[in-house]
Formats: structure tokens, sequence, C-alpha cells
């Protein structure tokens, strides 16, 4: 689950960074491209700054604005207990001030300047955005540069977003009931690794952290060498690029950020929790840990989620929603993590319905997946669902920008997205029978049940 | 940075070519070719919304539109689901209070034959019963689902308590009993009746081949007859249902309120629309607006805090969104009551004026970079008999509002003591403490479904 800082909007980061950059027009490595995939690879800068910052540019005249988008390699998986939420608080405290531009500026310079910013936190990266009319590109450069550089956590400020991030978890979680499960879930699916907690940090945590948690966690995990940039839409690349340089020249490289140990246990043997509330209708969420970002069962995993659950015609939406009547939405969510993430089957109940039934159902609709894979013409709508979505995603400035960027800090390079409809076309029958059988099995699962506190009579 | 002073300049917006022309039974078609991905989205707006749906059964254009995917020309739902999906492509049909809507998005070279399919699906729908009793079952389970969501319930005793009677009040799913009510043959009465060719538009955007575009067109929605000769009329609004009444609706679990406030607005296109747009940004639309900054900002109330105009053919409403935990329900009520009287009696400052002028023109194009986003608004400025110059002109226009212009528009049309206050949360924890707003209602849940 990410966390934005508002529904719907976002940020940008900066950095110093010192002498030599190089720069490079990507080459087409893979020939293998789509047209119009190849004229995007085609149209990438890369660059790296001397203080470890990665640099990509995606010049288009579409439109007259760009989108600029920095990457933090941290989230909820770096954190520790005691701390927990403290990435998700810190994204917030970005926006509230630092040296050049103090508290309050930063939105308000940006929006006055004809752009808008908006960040989230997930378990495992930090992503901060701006969207704004080209002529701005200069502004938004120095404001994340500043805040890259030189924030400043003042106490005052630290208490007032603790307050907001409170209500923030009101609404998300104690107040919303896949919010509830969600968590529910993770501690129960994850015994020792940090994906076990919360994004948005459990309640006391919040309340705890202190200023001087912040200022080593800035010192730690938003050095420039932790950071890439995707500048997307109208802009001249050597003006950008000179820019960048001049503006994130001066802030220094950091240390490694430390490592973060994957401890979790084989998982041995199903396990079941109950989160009691009041609801209208019973409702169940199922997780496997599946494979790191980068493993080729991540691809078959992709496919899998899209026949399982992605269109109308999908193998659980049809027979659990459609056909049986045991649920009113079912859904998939298999989002890659850089270490061991979650496969997350949701079923939202009618007010009468039998989670036991629809459980049942779910397991063995999965069991004939495992058993005899995919049909051939199922297997083909995957992947061509999953090529019409990469096109989808690339459509927009913001969608470039976010997801290459995204793309590179999972698999390790941009190109890799791009080539990803290929590698879905080579995935055969076999392989996603063979992941199924695999990873979603019955000893490896875990489940929670929505249990309406008006049906236990409480 | 103060850019009040300055002249705002513009890069020139790249306006995608938009022709117009008519097939012989009257349907309009708008074609905008467009690149670079090989990608064509289709809108077809079909002015018969929920506010024509007849009493007993509203909601009935939405449901009957759902089902186009569930049975056409002898084509089961698998069917269906199963062509549109294999390529990649989707085909979705709804309403709103205005028209019916059918899209679909596709990948250009599938263009053609999911074309011909979209139009099988509005030309030819079966409303099979099987269909429509699972429809309909799955329609109530979510209804009564929805009660569970304190945003949503929030925002639909809105709409009831806001509009009453008048057909915008006709909530897309307006209840049970009505939906219990939908036979067969309403569905293929609306279907009739209500939709057709000379009340409708197509807008084509995207890479589509622009010498086969239209013999296509004619081919798939040229057979199309019947239907209404002209569009329904709405009728005009008389105000607020329940003027300075406070309502709430109660979810004794809640440990946090969700508040909603409204006044009456303008319709769409109305002459004060630009300076009301940006009057409305500097008090609640962007991230440095003053309610986001005296409620989120200064005092921690809440994570968010917005205002917006909602403007529809006759008739707009004003409304502020926010929420807070359970005891603070009286600050915030006041910050944002004390934040509309400020802006009603005092208008924006001119730097202010001067930052939400850029922030709207500089995020402007942004709004037309997708296929699906360009037809959305050429189909709005065809639907509120706007022009072309409504798209190219806009940022000028935001640009040229002047502060007398947006302090006069402030003063129109806020709200002031003429307003409906909704709220969602523990009705014993806060009935008391609401009371000093109005006169108070208190809904369970239920009532709503």
């Amino acid at each position: 689950m990410n966390f934005p800082r508002e529904a719907a909007r976002a940020i940008t980061l900066t950095q110093r960074m010192r002498r030599h950059t190089r720069t490079r027009r990507s080459k087409t490595q893979s020939s293998m491209l789509p047209p119009a995939l190849q004229a995007i690879a085609d149209s990438v800068i890369e660059a790296k700054l001397p203080n470890g910052m990665r640099v990509r540019l995606l010049p288009s005249d579409a439109v007259p604005t760009c989108s600029y988008y920095t990457f933090f390699r941290v989230g909820g998986r770096n954190e520790r207990p005691g701390t927990t939420g403290i990435s998700h608080l810190f994204e917030h405290m970005m926006f509230n001030g630092a040296k050049k531009y103090g508290p309050g500026q930063f939105d308000r310079v940006l929006e006055s300047s004809g752009g808008t910013s908006n960040a989230y936190t997930s378990n495992d990266v930090t992503v901060y955005y701006e969207d704004f009319m080209s002529e701005a590109l200069e502004q938004v450069i120095d404001l994340e540069s500043d805040r890259m550089a030189t924030l400043q956590v003042t106490p005052k400020m630290l208490e007032s977003e603790r307050r907001v991030v409170l209500e923030e978890r009101r609404l998300r979680v104690d107040n919303e009931i896949s919010g509830l499960m969600d968590e529910e879930l993770s501690s129960l699916l994850f015994k020792a690794h940090p994906y076990r907690w919360p994004v948005i940090g459990w309640a006391k945590d919040i309340e705890n952290i202190t200023r001087e948690d912040c200022l080593a966690f800035f010192q730690t995990y938003y050095a420039p060498n932790n950071a890439t940039l995707y500048l997307a839409g109208d802009f001249d690349p050597s003006e950008a690029l000179a820019l960048i340089r001049k503006y994130y020249r001066g802030i220094r490289a950091g240390p490694a950020a430390p490592s973060v140990i994957d401890s979790e246990p084989e998982h041995k043997g199903e396990r079941r929790a109950e989160v009691r509330h009041p609801a209208q209708a019973p409702s169940l969420m199922i997780a496997w840990r599946g494979p790191p970002a980068g493993h080729p069962d991540c691809l078959v995993l992709d496919v899998l989620q899209y026949a399982l659950a992605v269109g109308q015609s999908s193998r659980i939406t049809r027979s659990l929603v459609y056909e049986q009547e045991l649920a009113v939405s079912a859904s998939v969510d298999w989002t890659w993590r850089f270490d061991p993430g979650a496969f997350t089957v949701a079923l939202e109940l009618k007010p009468e319905g039998d989670p036991q039934k629809a459980e049942a159902a779910l397991y063995a609709e999965l069991q004939k997946v495992a058993e005899q894979g995919l049909e051939p013409r199922e297997l083909k709508k995957a992947q061509n669902n999953l090529a019409a979505h990469l096109l989808r995603e690339l459509a927009t400035n913001n969608g470039r920008a976010h997801s290459l960027g995204t793309y590179e800090l999972m698999l390790g390079d941009w190109r890799q997205g791009l080539a990803l409809p290929s590698r879905y076309e080579s995935i055969t029958k076999e392989q996603v029978q063979a992941t199924a059988a695999q990873y979603l099995t019955p000893e490896r699962r875990a489940v929670v049940t929505l249990v309406p506190l008006s049906e236990v009579g409480t | 940075m103060n850019r009040g002073h300055e002249v705002l300049k513009l890069r020139p917006l790249k306006l995608p070519h938009h022709q117009t022309g008519h097939l012989k039974n009257g349907l309009t078609v708008h074609l905008v070719p467009r690149g670079p991905l090989p990608l064509v989205a289709v809108r077809l707006v079909i002015r018969s919304g929920s506010a024509f749906d007849p009493p007993g059964r509203l909601g009935v254009g939405d449901f009957a539109a759902r089902l186009f995917r569930r049975g056409a020309a002898g084509l089961s739902a698998d069917q269906i689901s199963e062509s549109v999906d294999f390529v990649g492509a989707n085909i979705s049909g709804f309403a709103n209070e205005e028209s019916v809507i059918v899209s679909l998005s596709t990948p250009a070279q599938h263009f053609e034959p999911m074309l011909e399919m979209m139009s099988r699906l509005v030309l030819e729908p079966d409303f099979p019963q099987s269909e429509v009793e699972l429809s309909r079952r799955r329609t109530l389970a979510a209804l009564t689902n929805d009660l569970d969501d304190p945003g949503s319930l929030a925002d639909r005793a809105l709409v009831r308590s806001t509009w009453g009677t008048h057909p915008y009040g006709h909530e897309v799913l307006c209840g049970k009993k009505d939906v219990l009510a939908f036979t067969q043959e309403d569905l293929k009465y609306f279907h009739r009746e209500r939709l057709g060719p000379r009340i409708s538009h197509l807008f084509v955007v995207g890479a589509f081949d622009s010498k086969r575009v239209m013999p296509a067109i004619e081919r798939t929605f040229g057979g199309w007859k019947g239907g209404p000769a002209e569009p329904g009329a709405i009728p005009s609004w008389g105000g607020l249902a329940r003027p300075g009444e406070v309502l709430i609706v109660d979810k004794p679990e809640q440990t946090q309120v969700q508040l909603r406030i409204a006044g009456r607005g303008v319709p769409r296109g109305h002459a004060d629309h630009f300076p009301l747009v940006t009057m409305n940004c500097v008090l609640g639309g962007g991230f440095t607006s003053r309610l986001v900054t005296e409620v989120r900002v200064k005092r921690g109330l809440s994570y968010g805090a917005d205002s917006s105009f909602d403007m529809l053919s006759v008739a707009g409403t004003f409304t502020i969104s926010s929420f807070t935990r359970t005891e603070s329900i009286n600050q915030l009520i006041d910050v944002v009551l004390g934040e509309v009287k400020k802006m009603r009696e005092g208008g924006p400052k001119k730097a202010e004026l001067a930052t939400v002028q850029r922030y709207i023109s500089g995020l402007y194009p942004g709004r037309l970079e997708t296929n699906e986003a360009v037809s959305g608004a050429i189909a709005d400025v065809v639907h509120y008999g706007l022009n072309d110059s409504w798209i190219s002109d806009y940022r000028e226009r935001i640009a040229a509002v002047t502060v007398r212009e947006a302090a006069k528009a402030a003063e129109d049309h806020l709200f002031g003591l003429e307003r409906g206050i909704v709220l969602v949360g523990n009705a014993k924890a806060i009935r008391s403490k609401v009371e000093r707003y109005g006169p108070v209602t208190v809904w369970r849940p239920s009532e709503l479904e």
C-alpha cells in the first residue's frame, strides 16, 4: 500500500554534486522493441553525477509541461521497530522547509510558478514528483536541490506534521476496513522482514519519532547516491542537464545505506487471523510470499495476476463473481518489491456471503491453474493486456517518468521495462502452471477474514 | 516570489485538429487524429442521463448501460468479455446526471473490430434475464457494502440533502427500492425510447487510419435508428433542499468525522466561470490554498481540505470537503466557515490570485495528454454548448481575471447562512456539539441504501 501525501499530487528532490558527469544518449540495445517503444528508448538521455545521483531525461514536446521525479531507495523496509512510519512521516517533512525556501515556501513557490507536487512512500521507495509548466524547470530544480541539500526539521513543523499523519492513519487504517485487514495480513505473512509493519507506521511509533531520528534518517537515506532523477516533457535536454549539474553539484555523496537483512523464515503451514469490526459484509484477504523484483518468476506472476483477476473474463472474476456469485468483487495485488513481497487476493463478499465457500472456490481455481496451467488463448490475452497496460502508462509525461523510474529501481535498468512485453510473450503455460504450483500453496498462505461485528452480536 | 505584476507568457498549446461530421441518421462524429502511441479512445455521449430517469425507476439508465457488456447481438457476456479483454481493450458504459456514456480504449491495431463490438453493445443489447438478475443482486450488495465507507456515505447524503427532488438528485444508484423494481422491459424501453443517434455525439481520438475511419463508423453506427429527436429539458433548480440544516449520518464506531458543507453554485459556462475558478483555487484548490493552510498546515486538524464548484447544464453546487478526529469537529467547521466568510467579504489578495493563475494555467495542458482526456475535454465543450476556444484560450482567460472580478465572484456566489452541513460520524459524540450550526437531523446509514 502506498501512502501519498495528498490524494492525487506529488513532489521532487535535489542534491549537490561535484565535478564531472558523464552523459550518453541511450543506444537501442534490444532490437526487438516495437516502434513506439523504440522511439521512447531512443529519446532517453542518461547521466550520472559525480556525487552518484543518476539522471534520466525523456524529452517530448507533446504538451508544454514537464514531470520531475525523484526516487529515493528508502521505505518501510529500511525501518526498525519503535520508529516505524518514519519514511512516510519524513516524506511529509520534505515539504516543510529547507535553507533557501523555508516553511510553507516549497508549495507556495512551486504553485506560483505553475506547478504542483506530491509524493508517496511504499515498502521499498519514497518518490517525489512535480508536474509544472515548462518555464518553471529551473525553479523546480532549485526547490528540489535546496531540500535535498539543506532540509530543516524544526520541532514545531514536526509536531504539526505528526498530527496530520496520525489523521491520515485514522482515515486509511482505523476507519477503513481494507486498511485494517491489510495491516493484519502483512504482520501475519511476514514474521521477520520489515514488510510486516505498515508503511504508515504504528500509531505509537508515529507519536514518538524524534527530531533526531528524522535528522539521522535524512543523512542516511537522502544522499544523492541513493537518488534517481527522471525528467520527462517539453525541455531542452542540454540546458536541463546543465541546470541539474549546477544545482546539485554541491551536494555530497553519503555513505552507502545499510543493507536490509531478509531473515524471513520458511513459511510452514497456513496462518489465519480475524478482524472483528462493524461492517455490512464479510471479506477476505489471502496472501502468499512471491519472488523478489527482478526474479524471472515475477513476470510469470504478472501473467497469472492478469489471467486470474483483470477483466470480466478473468478466471476468478468470472467464476467467483459472475458464475458462483460468491463475491461482489475479486482482485489480485501483486506489486514487485525489492525483497520477496506479497501476492494478495482480496474478495469482497455480499452481506450474507459465506467466507468459507468463497475461500474454497478460490482455492479450487488456483488448484486448476497449478495442475493445468492456462489455456493458450488465456495466456495470450494476459500478454496482450500487459503490453497495452505498458503503452497506457507511457501516454503522459508523468507516466513515462514514473514507470521508467520504477522499472529502473526494481529491475536495475529502465530498458528492462520497455522490454517487458517481449519477455511476457516468451512465457509458456507450463511456466505459469509451475509457478502457481510453487508459490500459491495451502501451506504458504496467510488468510485474514473480516467478521462483521453485527454478526457476532457485539 | 511575487510575479503578480508580470504578464503571464505561455508556450502555445498544440491543439489536436478536431473535425466534425454527421451521419445520415443524425449521429454527430468528432475525429481527432493523434499519436504517437498506437492507441485509440472512443467516447459515445448520449444525452439521456439519470436526470431523465422516471420516478420509481431511478438509476435505470446506469443499470442498463452497465448491462450492455453482459449480452448483445446474440453474444453472451463471456463471449463479449473474451473478445474485448483478449486484445487489451476496455469497453464500459455508465450514466451520469445528464448523459449515458459508452467508452472504448483499444490498441490501434484492433480499432475496427473493437468499434464494431462497441456498436453492437450500444445498438443491440439483449438484457438477458439471467444477467439482469445477477446484476441486480450485485448492485444491491454493493449498495449495502458502500455503507461501510464514510466518505461515500457523506457524498451520498450530500446529494440528497442538496438537490432534494430536483432531477440532479437522482443519484445514479438511488436506492434499493428502485433497483428491486427494474424489469427487463424497463431496460428495453430505456434503450428503445431514450437512446438514439440524434441526441448523441461520437468522439474518436488517437492513432486511427484517417482514410478508413469514417467508413468504419458508417458501417458500425450508420444503422442506429430511433430514440428522441432532441435532448430532454432539465428544469431549473430552486436551491438547497435543506438550507441551514445539519445532517448527521450515524456511524458509532467512527473515531473520525467526515464533513461536507454545500451551497448553491453556478451552471457550466456561467459568465463568472473564470473568476470563480481562480477564486476557488485560492480558497480550496491547490496545496497552498487557504483551507489547506488553515486546516492542515497551521492546525494539523486534517490530512486534507478542499473546495470545488460542480457545474452542470442548468445548475451547480459549491462544496467543501474535509474530515477530522471526533474531538476536533467544531474547530474544523469553525475554521472552514470562517475562511468562506473571509473570502466572501474580502476576496483574494493580488499575490494569491497571481499564484493560482500560474498554477491553473501551468497545469492545464496536462489535462490534454491522453486520448481519453482529449475526448473528455472536447465532449464537455460540445455538451455544454461551449466552443473549441474554451480549450484553446482557457489559460489566457484564467490569466486575465482581475482581483476585483474574483472578489465580486466570491461575494456573489459563496454561501452565507444558506448552506447545508453533512457529517458522518458518531452521532452521540457530536450531536450536541453541532446544534449551534442549525437544526440537526440524524440518519441511520441504512436510510441511504
